[in-house]
């Protein structure tokens, strides 16, 4: 009876996509990260929040191995995507990124036309054998970004060229190109305006039929919105993480309930 | 629940503008139920009337929370605790709007009561109804105002009494009317306004489970002890 929900957000039968337990991460002499568990369910959207320097950022970026770009940064713990653990000697970090795309807070289109900005991934990643079936990436990627009707006439146009929130939706087109498993978005409204972050918004929801999700957002509202679990982070440490209607209604922790009503920054 | 202030202070003002409203409203409604049970017992026609009047203000104040409230959830998209502080602010201002109607129902049939021959004990008996209920109320929005849910919890299990009460002077009304026939028209009055009281009480309890809610977190879902028999009880030839 408890459990009737208005909203369908009930994804407890997903299965575990990442699994992260007693994550470390280090700047140098700065513990940023603090013993971080977590399990990321599959086709399902994940909200970090938190305070500006609590780690949710940092733990995004393990999740794709994008802090070994960082030379003083220092990642301690496991964490497995379907089983497998990413930070493996054999693992190759290339080949990583491909499975678990980003998307980041301003829209960074390659200089290049539309077409080839959504090409390029499968292109290096050697995903298609001809023409015709890069075409057909293309339009369904964009499609899929919900920015097809808005290019397609315009395909060899430069994508720096675009409004924000078209460049955005090019961006995500790039990101869910290579057929993505999970897909890594730093706050990836911030920049747009309201009508462009309904569409991200939308497009996330649409997305998570196909995978998994994890966004970090600044804005509570958005995480509420869009996302079926949140996390949230308070200096270095994941301090509740649920279901986004319990955490917005019942949150368990204090600090959470502070932050989120707006008592903390 | 977290009662430390918002970084956005004029958030805190508007939550505390709303519940000092609550507050007004519910002395309002005390008054209104203390006054209307004194009206009926000392036949005071003028101080009944004056409940009727009052009853305007508690409407009004009920009209502005709900507007207010309206306001703070599209304006602020209140969470947690504040979200519960909203939803509940609302609900009770609801309460205490029926309660302020029964009580203006009271003071309506205790005019027309004025000219008709007392019923004896009926007058009394509602009065010391009216004080349990008004008790009741000054408790509740005690622990409304200090998020106890011990009084609360306490409010909620005193409704017993009220209903017993009411059950005793249910009996000595259909005795009065069993006996003399011209005396029915006065105990249908005095039925209603005892049935009004009870209702007050049964609000009180829902406020009471509002606190226990806004405080906790969970709805409450247990029954309470409940004392009121009349709907199944019959006369005996």
């Amino acid at each position: 009876m408890n459990d009737m929900r208005i909203v369908e957000r009930d994804v407890d039968q997903n299965g575990t996509k990442i699994t992260a337990r007693g994550v470390q991460v280090y700047y140098s002499d700065t513990h940023a990260l603090k013993d971080v568990d977590v399990d990321i369910l599959d086709k399902t959207v994940t909200a970090f929040i938190g305070p500006s320097g609590c780690g949710k950022s940092t733990f995004l970026r393990c999740l794709n191995r994008m802090n070994d770009t960082i030379p003083i940064c220092r990642v301690e713990g496991m964490i497995k995507m379907d089983g497998e653990d990413i930070y493996d000697a054999k693992v190759d970090p290339v080949q990583l990124r491909a499975r678990v795309g980003m998307v980041f807070q301003k829209p960074n289109p390659f200089p290049k036309s539309i077409y080839e900005n959504v090409a390029y991934g499968p292109k290096i990643h050697g995903l298609t054998n001809s023409r015709a079936e890069l075409d057909e990436i293309v339009e369904s990627s964009l499609r899929r970004a919900a920015l097809w009707n808005e290019v397609k006439d315009r395909l060899d146009s430069p994508g720096t060229g675009l409004s924000g929130g078209q460049q955005q939706r090019l961006c995500i087109a790039r990101a869910v190109a290579t057929s993505p498993e999970v897909l890594l978005m730093d706050e990836p409204c911030s920049a747009l305006d309201p009508i462009a972050t309904a569409q991200v918004e939308e497009l996330i929801d649409e997305l998570r039929s196909q995978f998994s999700v994890v966004i970090v957002t600044h804005s509570m509202q958005q995480a509420a919105r869009v996302s079926q679990r949140t996390a949230f982070f308070h200096m270095g440490h994941l301090v509740e993480y649920g279901e986004t209607g319990q955490i917005f209604t019942t949150p368990r922790d204090p600090r959470t309930e502070s932050y989120i009503t707006g008592r903390i920054g | 629940m977290n009662t430390e202030p918002h970084i956005a202070s004029a958030f805190d003002r508007d939550l505390e503008a709303i519940q000092a409203m609550i507050m007004k409203m519910g002395g309002l409604v005390e008054a209104a139920i203390l006054d209307a049970a004194q009206a009926l017992e000392s036949r005071d026609e003028d101080m009944a009337n004056g409940v009727r009047k009052g009853d305007e203000a508690i409407d009004a104040l009920e009209f502005r929370i709900q507007q207010e409230a309206a306001r703070v959830i599209a304006l602020r998209a209140p969470t947690a605790g504040d979200l519960r502080t909203v939803l509940t602010v609302m609900k009770i201002a609801a309460s205490l709007e029926r309660m302020g109607d029964y009580a203006k129902n009271m003071a309506k049939r205790a005019v027309v009561l004025t000219q008709m021959s007392p019923i004896e004990g009926s007058t009394g008996t509602v009065r010391r109804m009216a004080r349990s209920v008004s008790v009741m109320l000054k408790d509740v929005l005690d622990a409304y105002i200090h998020r106890d849910v011990e009084l609360a919890t306490n409010v909620r299990k005193r409704d017993v009494d009220v209903d017993q009460i009411y059950n005793t002077l249910f009996r000595a009304l259909l005795t009065h009317m069993m006996e003399d026939p011209r005396n029915i028209t006065a105990c249908m009055h005095l039925h209603f306004i005892a049935k009004n009281v009870e209702r007050m009480g049964d609000h009180a309890t829902t406020i009471a489970e509002q606190v226990i809610y806004l405080v906790t977190g969970t709805p409450v879902e247990e029954s309470r002890p409940k004392g009121d028999t009349t709907s199944i009880s019959h006369i005996e030839d």
